[in-house]
């Protein structure tokens, strides 16, 4: 699965996004994921690599490394690493919805979007590495 | 990201096109504030054009709805569709925000 494995490695910044949300675009489309499909795409990406843009290296700065693997017909395995400091996405608190306007707060909500358009989804540490998996699309699409 | 302000007199029109991401969405806010420092109660976000929205589009959306809010005004979104009403319905923000199919609808009720 390695041999057709992408990646790209690009500095750990909101200016990265986009290059790299075009990065992994480009295999969808050649994995035939539904056109429909490639915004949630960029959606799961940016709320991904801004989260760590934002805090994986506070106070310095660093790199994000994206790969992907095309499983499938319409079907996309993707991996976000970065070096920065240990930290579980996916463990973080789930947005308090009770909440009215005046004391709602978008805290937990990228991740929460990410979980809901993706198939699966699962973090890892390996070494000095943060490593976000998930498959795309996910179950709505 | 493009947006496009007019004044309706019982509120502001705000047309929102295109992709409101990382990069720009603090754009939304900046857009809104300066008619919120000379005392506009209401705000109509048109989001016909949005075709994309990220949790910091929905940061934006937050702010200048609370900041209104606390003022007793409001900010009415309409013409929510595609990927951002899925967005906000996913957030479940879709409760907190008054909305409808037009800014004519929207105007009517203020």
């Amino acid at each position: 699965m390695d041999s057709e494995a992408q990646r790209l490695t690009l500095p750990a910044s909101v200016e990265s996004v986009a290059e790299f949300r075009n990065f992994v675009r480009s295999g969808a489309v050649a994995a035939d994921v539904p056109e429909a499909d490639l915004e949630k795409l960029d959606l799961v990406m940016e709320e991904i690599l801004v989260n760590i843009a934002r805090y994986a290296y506070i106070p310095e700065s660093g790199v994000a490394e994206v790969l992907f693997v095309p499983e499938g017909p319409g079907k996309l395995y993707v991996e976000i690493s970065d070096w920065g400091n240990a930290f579980n996405p996916l463990a973080v608190e789930p947005p308090d919805f009770s909440r009215g306007l005046a004391e709602r707060s978008i805290g937990g909500l990228g991740v929460f979007l990410v979980r809901s358009l993706v198939s699966s989804i699962a973090y890892r540490r390996e070494a000095d590495r943060n490593i976000l998996s998930f498959g795309f699309p996910g179950p709505d699409s | 990201m493009n947006i496009e302000t007019s004044d309706l007199e019982k509120a502001i029109l705000l047309k929102v096109s295109g992709r409101m991401d990382a990069e720009n969405a603090h754009e939304f806010e900046q857009a809104c504030e300066p008619w919120i420092a000379r005392g506009a109660k209401h705000l109509i976000a048109d989001l016909d054009g949005l075709q994309y929205v990220s949790s910091m589009g929905l940061r934006s959306f937050l702010a200048v709805a609370q900041k209104l809010q606390s003022s007793s005004g409001s900010l009415i979104l309409c013409r929510l569709n595609g990927l951002p009403r899925q967005v906000f319905e996913l957030t479940r923000l879709i409760g907190l925000f008054p909305i409808f199919d037009s800014a004519q609808e929207a105007l009517a009720t203020l």
